[in-house]
């Protein structure tokens, strides 16, 4: 069997006194649409954060595609195949929605600037084709009304689906999606998820975090249920749904 | 021995002048996490404001002190109440850091307004007879600054640490969101800690006075004095700062009294580079983890102006119309001023590069215009190298300079260029006016040759004019191509969202580096021409005041646009010459303008007038295919 597409191996991480993230293992199958849920102050972004290397971890390592990603820069970690999102929806203010998406495509410009600079034919058809699969994304995402606006003007969920997208634009092997559906309405949410199956459709493996359930048991097909910095249970959805560890992270313990 | 012992205490002194400016840095940066470059201004506010109550009114010197001193702090508190506060909840950090700038600029404009540009000394408070303490010389003056300085930084250390109103401005530094919902008022300890600022920053001036000479733009030697002195030992810490000011003072002086008074300036700039390099939070700090998933800049005021396709096409085409008329139409008086604006622009282009795409504030574009312009001068006039290799020359050089620079700074976030290119562009000035057997020194480089290539001359101002506008195009053109691909997109993450920009691949550090590179190579260039155009070159043509003006031309044109600037490039040339009785004011203006435009209008003149004209922003319905 292949190595996974992503796997973490006893990560750390304190800040002060408080353990955010301490010795969590877990590992994300290639093609797999994984869910990473857990309450508020879990450490799932804390660990999002360690895994792209935001953080340098305390302890432990992360493996992509079997490669350790110690050393490496984020924009290293990135041109690896790996990109994440944010949790507050960072686009790019000052620039429109097609921009950003196009920005998201950095790492596959392959004219040099000079070459942009002099207006070159090449240049200027790597241009062109970018422009079309970022309207292929916007269209995708049913966004294409806005491409042209300043993205900083888009309504809150717009701008998460876009920042999904400019992500997407990056034609990552894994991409690491941090609560993507906060902030967005039912619409938006159904738009999320059929956009979530159509890119594991496409072979890339997706991680996300996320707090809302139906979401995650729509379309995830592992679940990895984290709590007080620490994984408390793993699986398909049906088997976490049944799990009393994670009914006692969600719900508390019941007075004995 | 005994001279060592002289000038290190020389040094003390100096240095605990720049630590008290240090500690306004610092105070005002600990309140609102934003850097104020008129700090140093206000020193030399006070200093003027005593020379006139002491010396031209006769008053008595502690009458005139504490007038001077009041002089001062109501001029911080008008001047923080009607622009620093408002502004702050509304502007990124890099704009106020512009905001200040041009605070400063106005400060000097105003000083220059009042009291004229001839230098002024006052007497020591107690007399010019120096006492003797075991064998060595002291000015009494130095009792006077060390005790003033002393009893600022007890003061400050007492309000903060052991008052309710410190625990207050401690608590905006912390987190003014929380602070405010707690029921402090944000916007008055604001007010407070800059008018505070001003006040220790004019008691300092005042005392150190006697001790020097000032006139009205020594207040920037104190800003970048204060600042690397704060940077040096570590931005908000109190002690740290005190400390960095007595570093940098007896550094400073030991390299004026043994070395040269030339590399004073460049003392500053090694000590500042030096910390970066080694410990980048400053001596004094302990090294924090900042957050590295929240945003950089929350706000970003730029409105988003795209032309495109057929209409960019026909607007361009005007444009170089315009440009290729222009000859017929304005009087010929008047031609020469707009082959200075044309070569001025192509400085404030790269700095739009640097500061409008890459969000990247340099005060010291000047500084690469004197590079590039003494350079390709010396070379022609000295050497006879044709104009074209001077300008590479020049350039290369530049780009030399511009490499050095970011190596240090590019890793880190902060305002850490803006401070590295204003101490680059102040050691430019004094090489520039001291190299007297090079440069020409004050009085600068004369019998510079017209710029030819082989048999085409350049001499006269419709051919200068010509070349300088194919130029312009060419460059436009050639930026426009670049900033519409890949690498302006890149550029434009990075102003924004470092980490969302690494998030995505982007190497951050090798964008800003191209950035600033584009930016020192146009400036270069644009001197250059400068110099070749009027066949002479003086240190006050490309010094630190044509800095801070080019980013005042720049804001007040249009950031982000690249021909925007031009507007303000036009506007600050041409009034001028137009209303020459008007050119006392000329500074204070560009101040005023300066922060005007940063408060008001965002997106500078071209931003206002597109958004009214050409491309009202476009709607989520209206844009729909």
């Amino acid at each position: 069997m292949s190595a996974p597409a992503l796997e973490a191996v006893g990560l750390a991480k304190s800040f002060g006194g408080v353990r955010a993230v301490d010795d969590v293992s877990f590992s994300v199958p290639e093609g797999s649409l994984t869910a990473l849920i857990g309450p508020n102050g879990a450490g799932k972004t804390t660990l999002f954060n360690l895994v792209t290397r935001l953080y340098e971890p305390d302890a432990g390592e992360v493996r992509f595609r079997g490669r350790p990603l110690a050393g490496l820069s984020p924009a290293g970690i990135a041109s690896l195949g790996l990109v994440r999102t944010f949790q507050s929806a960072r686009i790019f203010p000052g620039m429109t929605a097609l921009e950003n998406v196009l920005a998201g495509a950095h790492l596959h410009v392959r004219a040099p600037a000079w070459r942009q600079m002099l207006w070159l034919p090449a240049a200027r058809r790597e241009q062109r084709e970018l422009v079309r699969s970022a309207d292929a994304l916007l269209d995708l995402a049913g966004l294409l009304p806005f491409r042209d606006a300043a993205a900083t003007d888009l309504p809150m969920g717009a701008q998460k689906l876009l920042e999904v997208i400019r992500a997407l634009m990056a034609r990552p092997r894994v991409v690491l999606l941090d609560e993507p559906a906060a902030g967005l309405n039912d619409a938006e949410t159904a738009e999320l998820a059929s956009l979530l199956r159509a890119v594991r459709s496409s072979g890339v493996t997706v991680v996300v975090v996320e707090h809302n359930m139906s979401l995650v048991m729509g379309v995830a097909d592992r679940v990895i249920v984290v709590d007080l910095g620490a994984v408390v249970a793993s699986g398909t959805p049906a088997e976490i749904q049944g799990n009393p560890r994670v009914i006692e992270a969600y719900v508390g313990r019941e007075a004995a | 021995m005994e001279q060592a012992i002289q000038t290190v205490i020389g040094g003390l002194l100096q240095g605990s002048v720049f630590g008290v400016v240090a500690l306004g840095f610092s105070l005002v940066f600990r309140v609102t996490g934003a850097i104020n470059l008129s700090q140093g201004a206000f020193c030399i506010v006070g200093a003027l404001a005593m020379y006139s109550f002491e010396v031209s009114l006769g008053w008595p010197a502690w009458i005139a002190a504490a007038a001077a001193v009041a002089v001062t702090a109501a001029a911080g508190a008008a001047i923080g109440a009607a622009t620093f506060v408002p502004a702050l909840s509304r502007l990124p950090v890099s704009s106020m850091l512009i905001l200040t700038a041009g605070l400063l600029t106005t400060l000097e404009g105003l000083s220059l307004v009042v009291w004229g540009s001839q230098p002024y000394a006052l007497p020591p408070f107690s007399g010019e007879a120096p006492v003797t303490v075991l064998g060595v010389r002291l000015p009494t003056q130095g009792f006077w600054i060390v005790g003033a300085a002393a009893a600022i930084i007890a003061g400050v250390w007492f309000l903060l640490m052991r008052t309710a109103l410190g625990r207050g401005l401690r608590a905006c530094a912390e987190n003014p969101t929380a602070a405010r919902l707690m029921g402090i008022d944000v916007p008055r300890m604001t007010l407070f800690s800059f008018t505070l600022a001003a006040l220790i920053a004019g008691v300092g001036g005042i005392v150190v006075a006697p001790i020097l000479s000032f006139q009205f733009d020594t207040g920037r030697l104190f800003t970048i004095s204060g600042f690397s002195a704060v940077a040096i030992g570590g931005l908000g810490s109190l002690a740290g700062s005190v400390a960095g000011g007595e570093l940098l003072g007896v550094a400073e002086q030991l390299a004026a009294g043994y070395v040269s008074s030339l590399f004073a300036n460049g003392i500053a700039l090694a000590l500042l580079i030096l910390t970066l390099l080694v410990r980048p939070s400053g001596l004094f700090t302990a090294r924090r983890t900042r957050r590295e998933d929240v945003r950089d800049e929350h706000r970003i005021y730029h409105p988003v102006v795209r032309l495109r396709g057929r209409r960019a096409v026909v607007f361009g085409l005007g444009a170089v119309a315009v440009l290729a008329l222009l000859p017929w139409i304005v009087p010929a008086g008047l031609m020469s001023s707009i082959v200075i604006t044309g070569i001025l622009f192509i400085g404030v282009l790269g700095l739009d590069v640097l500061m409008g795409y890459c969000g990247q504030v340099s005060l010291g574009q000047a500084g690469f215009m004197a590079v590039g312009g003494y350079t390709a001068a010396i070379l022609a006039t000295n050497y006879g190298w044709p104009p074209l290799a001077g300008i590479a020359a020049g350039i290369a050089l530049s780009l030399a300079c511009a490499v050095a620079l970011s190596l240090v700074t590019m890793r880190l976030r902060g305002h850490y260029l803006a401070l590295a290119t204003l101490a680059f562009g102040l050691l430019v000035d004094s090489l520039t006016v001291g190299m007297t057997e090079t440069t020409g020194g004050p009085s600068g480089l004369v019998g510079v040759p017209s710029f030819a290539v082989g048999p085409l001359d350049f001499g006269s101002p419709v051919a200068m004019y010509y070349l300088v506008a194919a130029l312009i195009v060419v460059l436009v053109l050639a930026l426009l191509g670049g900033i519409r691909s890949g690498f302006g997109r890149a550029l434009q993450a990075v102003r924004t969202d470092q980490t969302a920009a690494a998030a995505l691949g982007i190497d951050v550090p090798r964008y800003k580096m191209a950035a600033f590179a584009i930016s020192a190579a146009l400036a270069s260039l644009s001197g250059s021409l400068y110099a070749f155009y009027f066949h002479f070159l003086s240190p006050e043509m490309v010094g630190t005041a044509r800095s801070l003006e080019m980013i005042a031309m720049l804001v007040v044109g249009g950031e982000g646009t690249l021909v925007g600037s031009l507007f303000g490039v036009a506007l600050l040339t041409l009034l001028p010459t137009i209303f020459q009785p008007l050119a006392l004011y000329k500074t204070l203006a560009e101040g005023l303008l300066l922060v005007l435009a940063v408060r008001y209008l965002p997106g500078g003149i071209f931003g206002a007038l597109a958004q009214r004209f050409l491309n009202p922003p476009a709607r989520a319905a209206g844009s729909a295919p």
